[in-house]
């Protein structure tokens, strides 16, 4: 699985890194918004549960998961 | 960036026909927005060209519309522009009335304080309100759901934001000084927000007052060092970018813009959810079977639990869809916008208009017939109750966790009906937010299965039988 996200679309809720912190970071960016950073774009299969956890809970569902 | 075509051969948006000389469309607008939206909609189609006292508004209908509009950066269409008349209610250096830097990181701080780990606490803060407010019901009743609401979510917005202390202390000046503010926000606020209107004198004297009871709860929390699980926690430990304090003067206003935010447009979603659950009884089993599994009278309501109640959730979202709380949404134009082969000029207002959106029958066919089994669109921006892009209402999350804790803890014990004939009750707009009609009166009966026995107390409810 590869974790897309919209990154027009983020508003830095961090939803994603609390359901899964090992795939999703929120980083601080002075004078823009906060937003998104994707530390695992392939995460291992044992985190699948996590990730789609933190795109169906994502507010602004911002998070596909593309299975390739 | 592709060359735009020579002005003469651009398409350009239908005009909505009435305009009065000078004054346009205003009039009819400022009568009600969400009719005559629907109006300039079914005349001219996805974009429609109306004016508001001199000012050019185009109203895009529509997920490729809204789209375009959501991706755009807030140098190109502001978000901050068209809302100036919020200035007056949530002050100087708050939102709109701070630079767009300040702002940017005052929503962040609001997103901090709308974290799942915050959410958790909020989920039982509230559970215990409602269960407090339904704990003198009785077994069936009559009662006006727009007046019940309002109250409810005043007890449970307050009580997330400042605490139970807070809460305790509540007064009735309290919501009668956000229903002043609330008189303010109108179409006429729109056009001119500091004109010698009575609403508006009435609005600062509002806002003047609620600084200084907020300042006090904010002086009281100060001489206390200890750890709060509310919303105030979040924004005394606030620290911008540069590493300096939300001033302590400037928390009244999160305070005063996260309620105004949530306040009405949860409760009037609730009064609507009541409502319709009342219209459209076939749906209210399945409901209550979900609610059944996580949930039962005097029990605990868990951030997890109400994870699992995906009937109630497709419910509360077509209650959204028809009834939209927030009509419009408005964006100015400020650098050139091209959408199709237009081109929008600085100074031009975009409106959206969920209300209007909601009902495009290519997206929700039949868009009349309440149905919360209908299929979601394809496109994320068909269905914009809360906005789109990075504008998006950041308390969407915690309005959908009020508005379902609400409706477990009354679909666990009683059904409705409604009292007045069915079609009565109807959309009003004597603000800018969108309510029921009033009376909006239910009767409620207790459920059946539980008519038999009393209510278990809150101390028992593990023991009940499953």
């Amino acid at each position: 699985m590869r974790i897309v996200v919209d990154l027009d679309l983020c508003q830095g809720h961090a939803v994603c890194q609390t359901e899964a912190p090992e795939i999703f970071r929120v980083v601080d960016r002075p004078g823009d918004y906060s937003r998104v950073e994707v530390i695992l774009e392939r995460p291992p299969e044992e985190l699948r549960a996590q990730a789609q956890a933190a795109a169906r809970y994502c507010p602004n569902r911002v998070i596909t998961i593309v299975e390739d | 960036m592709a060359p735009q075509s020579p002005p003469e051969a651009r398409p350009r948006p239908i005009r909505v026909s009435g305009a009065a000389p000078g004054a346009g469309h205003s009039a009819e607008f400022l009568a009600n927005p969400a009719l005559f939206m629907l109006r300039a909609w079914r005349e001219c189609g996805e974009l429609a060209e109306f004016d508001l006292g001199g000012v050019r508004n185009i109203l895009m209908v529509g997920p490729e519309a809204h789209e375009a509009v959501y991706r755009a950066p807030d140098d190109q269409l502001s978000a901050a522009e068209p809302y100036k008349y919020m200035v007056p209610v949530f002050g100087e250096g708050i939102q709109y009335g701070a630079p767009l830097d300040i702002e940017r990181q005052q929503v962040k701080f609001l997103t901090h304080a709308l974290r799942p780990d915050k959410m958790r606490g909020y989920a039982s803060a509230i559970a215990q309100e409602v269960e407090a407010w339904v704990a003198g019901w009785g077994d069936e009743g009559e009662r006006d759901f727009y007046d019940e609401f309002k109250e409810l979510v005043l007890r449970t917005s307050t009580h997330c934001l400042m605490g139970s202390e807070f809460r305790a202390k509540l007064t009735e000046e309290f919501g009668a000084l956000f229903h002043d503010l609330e008189q303010a926000i109108s179409p006429q606020a729109v056009l001119d927000a500091h004109s010698p209107d009575e609403a508006f004198a009435k609005r600062d004297r509002a806002r003047a007052r609620l600084q200084e009871l907020l300042m006090d709860t904010v002086r009281a929390r100060r001489r206390d060092a200890g750890d709060h699980p509310d919303m105030l926690d979040v924004f005394m430990r606030a620290r911008y970018l540069d590493g300096s304090a939300l001033p302590d003067e400037l928390i009244p206003g999160m305070v005063v813009w996260i309620m105004f935010a949530g306040f009405h447009t949860s409760s009037n979603t609730a009064s609507w959810t009541a409502v319709e659950l009342a219209r459209h009884p076939q749906y209210a089993p399945a409901i209550a079977r979900e609610i059944d599994a996580v949930y039962r009278p005097g029990g605990d309501l868990s951030f997890a639990g109400l994870r699992g109640l995906p009937a109630l959730d497709r419910f509360v979202g077509e209650v959204l869809r028809l009834h939209p709380p927030l009509v419009t949404l408005m964006r100015q134009v400020m650098r050139d916008f091209e959408y199709k082969g237009n081109v929008f000029a600085p100074g031009t207002v975009l409106a959206i208009s969920p209300y209007v959106s909601h009902r495009v029958p290519e997206v929700f066919p039949d868009p009349e017939r309440f149905d919360p089994t209908r299929p979601p669109p394809k496109s994320v921006f068909g269905a914009i109750p809360f906005g789109g892009g990075r504008r998006k209402c950041v308390g969407n999350a915690f309005a959908l966790l009020q508005v379902q804790s609400i409706f477990c803890a009354l679909l666990a014990r009683y059904e409705f009906e409604p009292v007045d004939p069915p079609e009565t009750y109807r959309d009003v707009m004597p603000s800018l937010i969108l309510r029921p009609s009033e009376p909006c009166r239910l009767r409620y009966r207790r459920k059946r299965r539980q008519a038999a026995r009393s209510e278990p107390k809150a101390s028992e409810a593990h023991e009940v039988d499953r």
